[in-house]
């Protein structure tokens, strides 16, 4: 008998420690909730996504970057150089080149995808015509699994027929690998290996095909606006070049992004001041510059959105 | 002796029953709004999630910032890097109890009222959030409207943005859950 009452005993004894195991784990709970716990199983950390604003526009000072203008996007561009500020072609006569213009360049950068560009653009120097692709190879995450932005580009450019003998002497070409990484959300950077290819070698004499560099940096002043270094080099036997290098001042204002720069370039682009610079700092021959872009967004927006 | 086991039985599955109170949401709508003189802002995201427990009525929400798809991709990007942040802070979450009883039983819309910490852009505050839930045969829906100020999670404007920024944002949610099991 007393072994038959001994087993109900034992069992609401256990039933009893079990409840009293219970309310404590309700007790430690009590700060987190158990909603909370559940919570922190189900959402989990936050999963890698590309990295985004490497930099805030497709351009710097002289380089582009590896940012691609997003589908149905069209992004315009004005960027302008004045003359010296300083050296025989500066100073106060020529209010410190603000009277002088060296280069404009109007460009148009239409996104065919998210990662393909089409860009369109015309340059002073030259009366250079360029056609660009431009493709999104690679995309930086989060969470370093792909630790680089890659881009490549292929530019096509035609000069006007006036000296030249033939249709393809006016031709040059660009190829472009634009390498950039997002180290903190101060400090970008990125360097280019650039392949430029002259049917008539700019200035004469110079090689028709060399390689060149490119490398910039932008490093994140306030949410809005950055600082931005440029700096390239060419791998050519024109003995007159001076390396390009540029600074710059971006100001990102919602649809437009402004940069006042200084540079020793007088040319906007590539083909241009990769084959021939001359310019140097040395002979106050650098010069203040700026870019306006905007974007327009060509896509068809519902207004309201349903909840 | 047979009437206490029963009672112990009984007991258990009380408290058994207990821990069971949970309802799960992993596809909760959040939507943000903001009427500007240029253009209105808008965006949206389904992929919040959210935890209620209906028997001591705790509720928490969380969504990631970048989930977030608005109609204009530069908009979209000014909103992770210029606003939210969502490098440094990912997510937006809500963690409160919800004041009214539920009865997850009885089919039935009950309006309610949640107190607890609203966290965006990593700033914290406490709020109390109205809404709805409703309840319908085992589902239970809730849905709120609540007003967000930029300023509250320091959030800031610059003067010399071109687009006009609201400095409140409407929020809305709506997450259907279902019981966890």
């Amino acid at each position: 008998m007393k072994k038959i009452i001994k087993a109900p005993l034992i069992a609401i004894a256990c039933l009893l420690l079990s409840h009293f195991a219970a309310a404590q784990k309700t007790d430690t709970t009590k700060k987190s909730t158990s909603a909370d716990s559940l919570m922190s199983a189900i959402d989990g950390p936050a999963k890698a996504e590309p990295v985004i604003a490497t930099f805030k526009s497709t351009r710097l000072v002289l380089s582009q970057t590896t940012q691609t203008v997003k589908k149905g996007n069209l992004n315009f561009q004005i960027i302008h150089r004045f003359g010296d500020v300083a050296g025989t072609n500066g100073g106060g006569k020529e209010f410190f080149g603000l009277d002088d213009v060296n280069d404009v360049y109007f460009g148009f950068e239409y996104g065919i995808t998210d990662n393909l560009n089409v860009d369109f653009g015309r340059s002073t120097i030259g009366g250079l015509l360029n056609l660009e692709l431009k493709y999104a190879l690679l995309h930086q995450t989060t969470d370093n699994s792909v630790p680089v932005d890659v881009t490549v580009l292929g530019e096509w450019d035609t000069r006007p027929y006036s000296s030249f003998s033939s249709y393809s002497a006016r031709l040059s070409y660009l190829g472009q690998v634009i390498i950039a990484r997002k180290f903190s959300e101060f400090l970008s950077f990125q360097v280019s290996p650039s392949f430029v290819r002259n049917n008539t070698p700019i200035p004469l004499g110079n090689e028709q095909q060399f390689l060149a560099i490119q490398s910039a940096a932008r490093i994140r002043l306030t949410a809005h606006t950055g600082f931005i270094v440029d700096y390239a080099h060419s791998f050519s036997t024109y003995k007159q070049a001076q390396d390009p290098l540029g600074f710059g001042y971006e100001l990102e204002t919602g649809g437009h992004v402004f940069t006042v720069n200084v540079t020793n370039a007088r040319a906007i682009q590539e083909i241009n001041y990769l084959s021939n610079s001359d310019a140097s700092y040395g002979k106050g021959q650098y010069r203040i510059g700026f870019t306006i872009s905007r974007m327009f967004d060509l896509n068809k927006h519902k207004t309201k959105v349903e909840n | 002796m047979k009437t206490i086991s029963i009672i112990l039985l009984a007991w258990m599955s009380i408290i058994n029953q207990a821990g069971q109170d949970l309802y799960v949401c992993k596809n909760a709508k959040i939507s943000l709004y903001s009427e500007a003189p240029i253009e209105d802002i808008s965006a949206e995201t389904a992929t919040g999630t959210s935890v209620f427990n209906a028997s001591t009525g705790d509720i928490a929400f969380s969504v990631n910032i970048r989930s977030f798809t608005f109609p204009k991709s530069l908009m979209q990007e000014h909103f992770n890097t210029d606003y939210m942040e969502s490098d440094k802070y990912p997510k937006a979450t809500f963690k409160g109890k919800i004041q009214e009883k539920i009865d997850v039983t009885k089919n039935g819309i009950y309006p309610v009222t949640a107190t607890g910490d609203l966290t965006v852009h990593g700033v914290t505050k406490n709020r109390s959030i109205t809404g709805k839930a409703t309840v319908d045969n085992g589902t239970v829906t809730i849905t709120s409207e609540f007003i967000v100020k930029c300023a509250d999670h320091n959030i800031t404007i610059p003067r010399l943005v071109f687009h006009n920024i609201a400095e409140s944002i409407q929020m809305k949610v709506n997450a259907t859950y279902s019981p966890y099991k």
